[in-house]
């Protein structure tokens, strides 16, 4: 059921309000779709997860939406708002009579989790009453915040590429890859409902956060009872508090405290190389030697350059613990220590550091992730260029393909007609436009009709979805010959491009 | 009470700490980073504290259901009982689960420059002192609402500087920045919160969301604090067909006569919308109109301060221009301009001064901004953060601070902190207790928070009244 104090009147961009008196005479159906449009001159992300309509739709859509007191509160509202009177009143009404307050509206969605390539449609919106052609629309606002989840969601497996390319060269196996990247970003987000529903996008891809509501979204929203996990760690206010001159105090208190399960202490406040050698590596380090794999030790440097840090800080521990050579003729820290960097990480870091600790002969297996802004906040709807168009009209019970077509900027122009999404005989995904598609090949699914959520998925359907494919892990190993790399793939998409 | 890593914070304190003081600051990047910032922003506008008091920290906070959902979802989560289950029964028996916290803040609307104290948080109960930096996850999201109040101040005052040097007055400036960003925003309440931020400076919006926030957690004199007009998008002008677009336009002006209307111009191709359409076609329709509802053309995609130029070029051929007081064109009252297309603080400034350049006055355009004014945005760009400054541990109290060697931006401020004026009229935070001197003057921080009860709040007008625009903020001068 959707909230309570919640008003969707109010849930618009002010302009719809006004929509319904420009449209054409004689409308009867308005048909939307979104989609992550391709921009010309190559894409870093050619690949989206789909995720976090059914949050939408159960938050905010579906059940009663509108009540009397609801449209009164917009009318007076929309009154003083525009400074003068527009709304409109007997439309909603309308909708509250006919349909007991529930939306008349359909959408046709991609399964959550499912990998899609730009450029195609994921999910489509309509009217299932000609009288309410103006509400396809009003809804726009809302559902393109979709934006959100799916750029985090696929940032996220982005990460998790990059993750498992790595850790697979310098380890052989893929293991712990779920715990590589934890999310630090609850505090850089810019509200607590992002940072939920952010939160949550991460663990379709990750097992580690400490983003706590991403969790409970995740149990409230997709049926999981406990979707992530983290450690106890230390943040400077628990060390420097300690005073200047006992940080050692500090650090053996974090290792009492927390005597079994993996620990994070951060250990740069002062001097992180001198707390590496002295500390750790001196004055603790029986200590530390005692725990075992299970309850291990984990460093967070957190400051100054991420790759250079890490490498003279591994590098350091390797001469106070030395180190041993795994499968791959890797080198890896004794299991009761490993290092996390939780500063400065993004895409580019995170390979940059990768990279360069294996040219120092150094596994993956020694270093964990935590990202925040990059990961919650440093993302806008250019990233994946999400949009929402019409692109399809009944008027006078005739049906017409629409489009936008700016000849100032052709990726802007728009798909036409009824859509559906299919896979062709390639194996490729693409979008079908003006309606010629074949209903049984349709992936897209009706999720939402009427005021009810008919499909539902839930986060362990969604996981499976979004996991890798072998080919990300292992580029190495494409030949030439062999059509499956992604470049040719995008060749095969007949989309975008009219 | 969902909050991350803090969970097991209280037992890594030093024992028998009885007091944990802590506080926010914009900190001031005193090194140059690798990428020069066109704008500096200098000072920062402080807002939105009372949104977070009001939703989530006030009242009771604590019920014995929580405690118990807590408990299990922490056992899950960390696979293990770390969670402070005593410590929090304590707050719900001895203060019937209000959070023994004080916050002191500058008032809100203040405009402070980088580096100083903003608000400092401590526990109030010996027992409590954990509770300090568990606040602290929620509060750090200030960051937001203060940032988006000072970005979209700083494009004030370029607005107001460009406008002023081409017309001579700063009439409608409060209109020239409109928020278009409600689609762009990674969720409803980010949408409120940034919404209402923007409106400290300006009053122009469509994120509606922005205006309930500040009904219900501020309050204005006013009914609204904001304002729109009817404007066409895009699906309600294609959807009369490609070669109905001449209908459409003419549709929508009809429908709303006595307002400014706008109209988005691009579907096709903006230049033979404006040249053809508008120019010719429905030209004696769009003269007919008064200086009080003009059209507003929107073009919404190409170079834009190219689309912009080449536009007015258009319009001033076809509606012909006069010459202000400045000597700038001004297109005639019934016709404008607005440009709501990859608009944010540089744009912004690359236009204005191209449209300068060219001689027009800054009165003919308006814009829109929607993902860079109210989600393109990071914690970084102001450095905001929270620090612990002081602790209380075995009846002694102690400065504490971090110093990371590696990063002398990172360092962190001292002791208990008050933010002052000096003689000059500048600002200056004193650390490690000084400023309950004398001699220094009053502390700007005030106690808005202690025990559960908000003690101090300031109206939307009081806001927006503290981070006006002064003369002497726009003495850089106009290139």
């Amino acid at each position: 059921m959707a909230a309570q104090d919640f008003n969707i009147l109010l849930a618009t961009d002010s302009y719809k309000i006004t929509h319904y008196k420009q449209y054409p005479p004689n409308v009867s159906k308005v048909y939307s779709y979104f989609e992550c449009r391709r921009k010309r001159g190559g894409t870093q992300f050619s690949e989206i997860v789909f995720f976090g309509l059914q949050y939408l739709l159960k938050k905010y859509l579906s059940g009663r939406v509108i009540t009397e007191e609801k449209i009164q509160e917009a009318k007076v509202f929309y009154q003083m708002h525009f400074r003068q009177t527009v709304f409109d009143e007997e439309g909603w009404r309308k909708v509250l009579e006919k349909y007991d307050g529930r939306l008349p509206i359909r959408i046709k969605a991609v399964p959550e989790g499912k990998i899609i390539p730009r450029g195609n449609v994921l999910f489509t919106v309509e009217n299932t009453d000609p009288d309410f052609f103006w509400l396809t629309n009003y809804i726009e606002t809302m559902l393109v915040q979709m934006w959100y989840p799916i750029s985090v969601a696929t940032i996220s497996r982005e990460f998790k590429k990059i993750l498992a390319k790595h850790l697979k060269a310098t380890s052989g196996s893929l293991e712990g890859l779920d715990f590589k990247l934890h999310d630090f970003g609850y505090r850089g987000v810019s509200s607590q409902e992002s940072a939920a529903l952010g939160g949550a996008a991460h663990l379709v891809n990750f097992c580690s956060t400490d983003t706590v509501a991403g969790l409970l979204m995740a149990q409230r929203y997709y049926g999981c009872p406990m979707a992530g996990f983290s450690m106890p760690a230390a943040e400077h206010s628990t060390i420097i508090s300690w005073g200047r001159s006992r940080e050692k105090e500090a650090f053996e208190s974090m290792l009492d405290q927390f005597p079994t399960g993996p620990v994070s202490v951060v250990s740069d406040s002062y001097d992180i190389f001198k707390a590496c050698r002295h500390i750790w590596g001196d004055k603790l380090k029986e200590r530390v030697i005692e725990r075992s794999e299970d309850s291990c030790l984990i460093i967070r440097p957190d400051s100054g350059d991420p790759a250079e840090t890490l490498i003279e800080v591994i590098k350091i521990l390797e001469e106070c613990f030395g180190c041993s050579l795994n499968s791959q003729g890797f080198k890896v820290l004794p299991s009761y220590l490993r290092i996390i960097q939780g500063d400065g990480i993004d895409l580019n870091s995170v390979d940059e550091i990768l990279e360069k600790l294996s040219d120092e002969g150094w596994s993956a297996e020694n270093v964990f992730f935590g990202c925040g802004s990059a990961l919650l906040q440093k993302l806008n709807r250019d990233t994946l260029n999400c949009a929402f168009k019409c692109s399809y009209v009944e008027i006078n019970g005739k049906g017409m393909d629409v489009y936008k077509q700016p000849v100032t900027d052709p990726s802007k122009g728009s798909k036409r007609g009824l859509l559906s999404l299919r896979r062709n005989s390639d194996d490729f995904i693409e979008t079908v436009e003006r309606g010629v598609g074949k209903p049984e090949e349709d992936m897209l699914v009706i999720v939402f009709e009427n005021g009810s959520i008919v499909q539902e998925y839930t986060l362990e359907e969604i996981r499976k979805n979004a996991r890798l494919l072998e080919d990300y892990i292992a580029p190495s190993q494409h030949n030439q010959d062999e059509p499956k790399s992604l470049e040719l793939h995008q060749k095969h998409i007949m989309n975008g491009v009219h | 009470v969902p909050l991350g890593s803090p969970v097991t914070h209280y037992k890594q304190y030093p024992p028998n700490t009885t007091k944990v003081y802590s506080y926010f600051e914009c900190r001031a990047k005193k090194t140059e980073s690798t990428k020069i910032q066109k704008v500096k922003y200098d000072k920062t506008v402080f807002y939105g504290l009372q949104y977070i008091l009001h939703k989530y920290l006030k009242g009771k906070v604590v019920t014995p259901q929580k405690i118990t959902e807590a408990k299990e979802v922490y056992r899950e989560h960390f696979q293990d009982d770390v969670f402070n289950e005593k410590g929090w029964e304590y707050i719900l028996e001895k203060y019937d689960g209000h959070l023994p916290i004080e916050i002191k803040a500058v008032p809100e609307g203040s405009v402070i420059p980088r580096g100083n104290v903003l608000f400092t948080v401590e526990s109030t109960d010996p027992e409590c002192y954990w509770l300090t930096n568990w606040v602290e996850t929620i509060l750090v999201q200030i960051w937001y609402p203060i940032t988006v109040a000072t970005n979209s101040r700083e494009q004030k005052k370029i607005l107001a500087r460009y406008l002023l040097e081409t017309s001579g007055n700063q009439d409608k400036l409060e209109y020239k920045l409109h928020d278009f960003g409600y689609r762009g925003v990674s969720s409803q309440e980010t949408a409120g919160i940034g919404a209402s931020a923007h409106l400290v400076n300006f009053k122009g919006t469509d994120t509606v969301a922005g205006i309930c926030v500040i009904k219900k957690y501020y309050g204005t004199k006013d009914p609204v604090p904001g304002f729109s007009v009817p404007a066409a998008e895009h699906s309600t002008i294609t959807a009369w067909g490609k070669d109905h677009e001449r209908d459409a336009f003419e549709h929508i002006v009809r429908q709303f006569p006595n307002v400014p209307v706008s109209i988005v111009s691009d579907s096709y191709d903006i230049y033979n919308a404006c040249e053809k359409i508008w120019g010719e076609d429905l030209r004696s329709l769009i003269e007919s109109r008064s200086a009080d509802a003009p059209l507003v053309i929107r073009p919404d995609s190409g170079d834009p301060l190219d689309t912009v130029l080449k536009v007015l070029e258009i319009l001033g051929r076809k509606f012909c221009t006069t010459e202000n007081s400045k000597g700038y064109k001004v297109l005639p009252p019934y016709i404008r301009v607005i440009q709501g297309d990859g608009v944010d603080i540089n744009t912004l400034q690359e236009i204005v001064a191209g449209m300068k350049k060219h001689r027009w006055s800054i009165e003919n355009v308006g814009f829109g901004s929607g993902g860079a004014l109210l989600q393109k945005l990071t914690r970084d760009l102001l450095s905001c953060c929270f620090k612990c400054s002081f602790v209380v541990t075995n009846g002694l109290g102690l400065n504490v601070f971090k110093d990371p060697v590696a990063d002398p931006n990172k360092r962190s401020k001292k002791g208990r902190l008050s933010l002052h004026r000096t003689p000059t009229g500048d600002f200056v935070t004193l650390e490690e207790g000084k400023g309950s001197l004398e001699e220094n003057g009053p502390d700007l921080l005030h106690t808005v928070f202690r025990n559960g009860v908000i003690l101090k709040t300031y109206t939307f007008d009081e806001v927006r009244d503290n981070a006006k625009i002064r003369d002497c903020d726009l003495e850089e001068s106009v290139d």
